[in-house]
């Protein structure tokens, strides 16, 4: 070539920017239509990570009340003592190698029809020490707790529900009343309250009868503790006390199979991840959303350059060279997602805080919620802007500028 | 490349022809039949001339001129613009020499409606990277020159046809091209303004040295250009006096 060929640069961001911002407010209603798409998605991604967050937060919460310091330890089958005999544990000498434990109790399990007047529920039958009701936080609703002195007696405290489910409304089971389990009769001596279902214990307490440890030869010939349950000092020291129980009770049991220490904190961290996963599909149908509105805009967009041929035709007459073209619409797009995207950040935080105070949780901003929503539109903008631009910038010249 | 060959090329260059056209060819396939717009067009302008195109409608006198004016490539032949040769160039740089070496005035004004007039003139600037202040500063003195001083800020809509035109001639000149490429510039107007806007074009043709190409199929117009070549079924021949 004889002579080197020119080259020319762009007008700064800047210029672009106000351009498309004019250019933006020129197309009037149908930018407006687009920028409404784009805002519920971008607000239903906010919301819904924002809602996520705070069920998320609000679970845990519960879950922490129900006692971060509990933990169950769970024997392997027919637990067998160095003696050779079935597993037989002492609460008062466990307790003394085990300082960090506040309170455990073995647990024994059973399944049994329990008869009361007549009528016949599928009760699930624990024997424990009378330490279970601190150690497992049973609260009584009427009547008393099994003690110490009930040891030998065929006592026992019944569930909300297997209560309920033995009871009519003229006859009511009530603290004093005979239980029959099998040919012994119970003598019931306190009601649970009603509580949550724990995910922690291996039995659910509104559907179980509870009987001492020592009363459970009555209807089972050869009983088997199947786990024991603690709580430690402190929710500090869960993991210490599980420690020492576990290595207590491995002295204890025959054979090397292994004993599972389970706690609080173990289930929380799977909570977590299960609300992650929970808030992830719920981000999932905002990024659904705002593929819609990211469609709208790229339909806007097309049309916006398809009016706008002639002047694509003159731009390129005057110099522009194919990015700058590209550059004129990606900008328009992503300036218009961006409004957007503002928009329904503002909404969407709205709409997160009206559904706490509805569903009566606390309201706090999720981290990931106002850049992953910001973000995630503004993405949508630029994706669903570029074929637009990229059409308008390979437009020819001489095409462009020729009248329809 | 760098950025300041492209401004200092101009005075660089001692091309004696702007634009050298050999054997350009230009057809369209349409369906399975080959449309022979051009068929060897030989053309040499020189720099500062003044030459009218003339040529009735679908003589190939408009595909001529988007050759001439980078807005289209030829099939066959050789175009050389100011020295260089268009057909090595990367639309990047057929952009650059757009932009830098050619003015557009168009038959329907083709400004943008949603620029004022002096942005309108002051676009083709920063599509050479100068900062707006300093275009907005040209865009003026532009058209002050071609006497819309006063309407710098109104809109096309708010301007006649010859206005409009003016605007057009301001922005076509603003980045002081070798090349002023007109097509039926006067088409759209009345035949005073006509003559106003002719009048115009060949006094910057004559004051400051740019070359003018004008198409046109009106005889009348073409009178007023030193040079005439005529345009026939693809063909160029030189026009005498009318």
């Amino acid at each position: 070539m004889s002579l080197a060929m020119p080259s020319s640069a762009g007008p700064s961001a800047a210029q672009i920017l106000v351009e498309a911002l004019n250019s933006l407010r020129m197309l009037g209603r149908r930018s407006l239509l687009a920028l409404l798409g784009i805002v519920m998605g971008s607000c239903s991604v906010v919301a819904l990570l924002n809602i996520g967050g705070n069920a998320a937060a609000q679970s845990i919460a519960i879950f922490r009340n129900l006692g971060s310091d509990t933990l169950v330890l769970q024997l392997p089958p027919q637990p067998t003592g160095r003696d050779g005999l079935p597993l037989r544990l002492s609460v008062e000498a466990l307790g003394r190698q085990t300082p960090a434990v506040a309170s455990l109790s073995p647990v024994m399990t059973y399944g049994a029809p329990a008869i009361f007047n007549g009528r016949v529920g599928n009760a699930n039958i624990i024997g424990a020490d009378p330490a279970l009701f601190e150690a497992a936080r049973l609260n009584i609703a009427s009547g008393r707790s099994l003690s110490e002195f009930d040891r030998k007696e065929a006592y026992a405290v019944i569930g909300a529900s297997l209560a309920q489910a033995l009871s009519l409304p003229d006859d009511p089971l009530q603290p004093g009343d005979q239980l029959r389990l099998q040919s012994y009769q119970f003598r019931v001596v306190g009601i649970l309250q009603e509580g949550a279902p724990g995910m922690l214990l291996p039995f659910n307490a509104n559907e179980t009868l509870f009987i001492p440890m020592e009363g459970m030869t009555r209807i089972n010939p050869v009983p088997q503790i199947s786990h024991v349950v603690a709580r430690a000092n402190s929710a500090e020291e869960v993991i210490q006390a599980g420690e020492q129980l576990r290595q207590t009770l491995a002295q204890r049991i025959a054979g090397d199979a292994p004993v599972t220490l389970i706690f609080a904190q173990q289930i929380l961290e799977g909570m977590q991840q299960q609300t992650r996963t929970f808030t992830y599909l719920l981000a999932a149908l905002g990024v659904v959303s705002l593929i819609g509105g990211g469609v709208g805009v790229m339909n806007v967009m097309l049309m916006n350059v398809s009016e706008r041929r002639r002047e694509i035709g003159v731009r390129l007459a005057l110099g522009a060279r194919r990015r700058d073209i590209r550059n004129l619409f990606l900008v328009e797009a992503v300036a218009l997602t961006s409004v957007g995207a503002l928009l329904g950040a503002v909404l969407g935080m709205a709409g997160g805080w009206g559904y706490a105070q509805l569903s009566g949780w606390a309201f706090f901003l999720a981290p990931g919620a106002l850049p992953l929503g910001i973000g995630s539109t503004v993405l949508v903008g630029l994706f669903f802007g570029l074929h637009p631009a990229i059409a308008a910038s390979r437009l020819q010249p001489v095409e462009a500028l020729r009248d329809e | 490349m760098d950025a300041g060959s492209g401004i200092g090329m101009l005075e660089n260059n001692n091309e004696e022809q702007l634009i050298q056209l050999q054997h350009i060819g230009k057809h369209y396939r349409l369906a399975d039949k080959t449309l022979h717009i051009l068929g060897d067009v030989c053309l040499r302008i020189a720099r500062g001339e003044s030459c009218a195109i003339l040529g009735s409608s679908g003589s190939g006198k408009s595909t001529l001129l988007n050759v001439l004016g980078l807005l289209d490539l030829p099939d066959t032949g050789n175009y050389r613009l100011n020295g260089i040769d268009v057909a090595q160039a990367s639309p990047d740089q057929l952009a650059a020499l757009r932009n830098q070496l050619i003015g557009f005035v168009f038959q329907s004004f083709n400004l943008l409606p949603r620029l004022s007039a002096l942005d309108n003139v002051a676009l083709p600037l920063t599509y050479r990277g100068i900062a707006p202040r300093q275009a907005r500063e040209q865009a003026h003195a532009m058209l002050v020159r071609v006497g819309l001083g006063e309407r710098s800020e109104h809109r096309p809509a708010s301007l006649s046809g010859g206005q409009r035109q003016r605007v057009a001639i301001a922005r076509a000149l603003v980045g002081k091209p070798a090349l002023i490429l007109a097509d039926e510039p006067t088409g759209n107007l009345d035949a005073s303004t006509a003559q106003e806007i002719m009048a115009l074009l060949i006094e910057l043709n004559r004051e400051q040295g740019v070359t003018l190409i004008v198409v046109t199929h009106d005889p009348l117009i073409a009178n007023c250009l030193a040079r005439r070549v005529e345009v026939h079924q693809g063909l160029l021949r030189e026009a005498g006096a009318a």
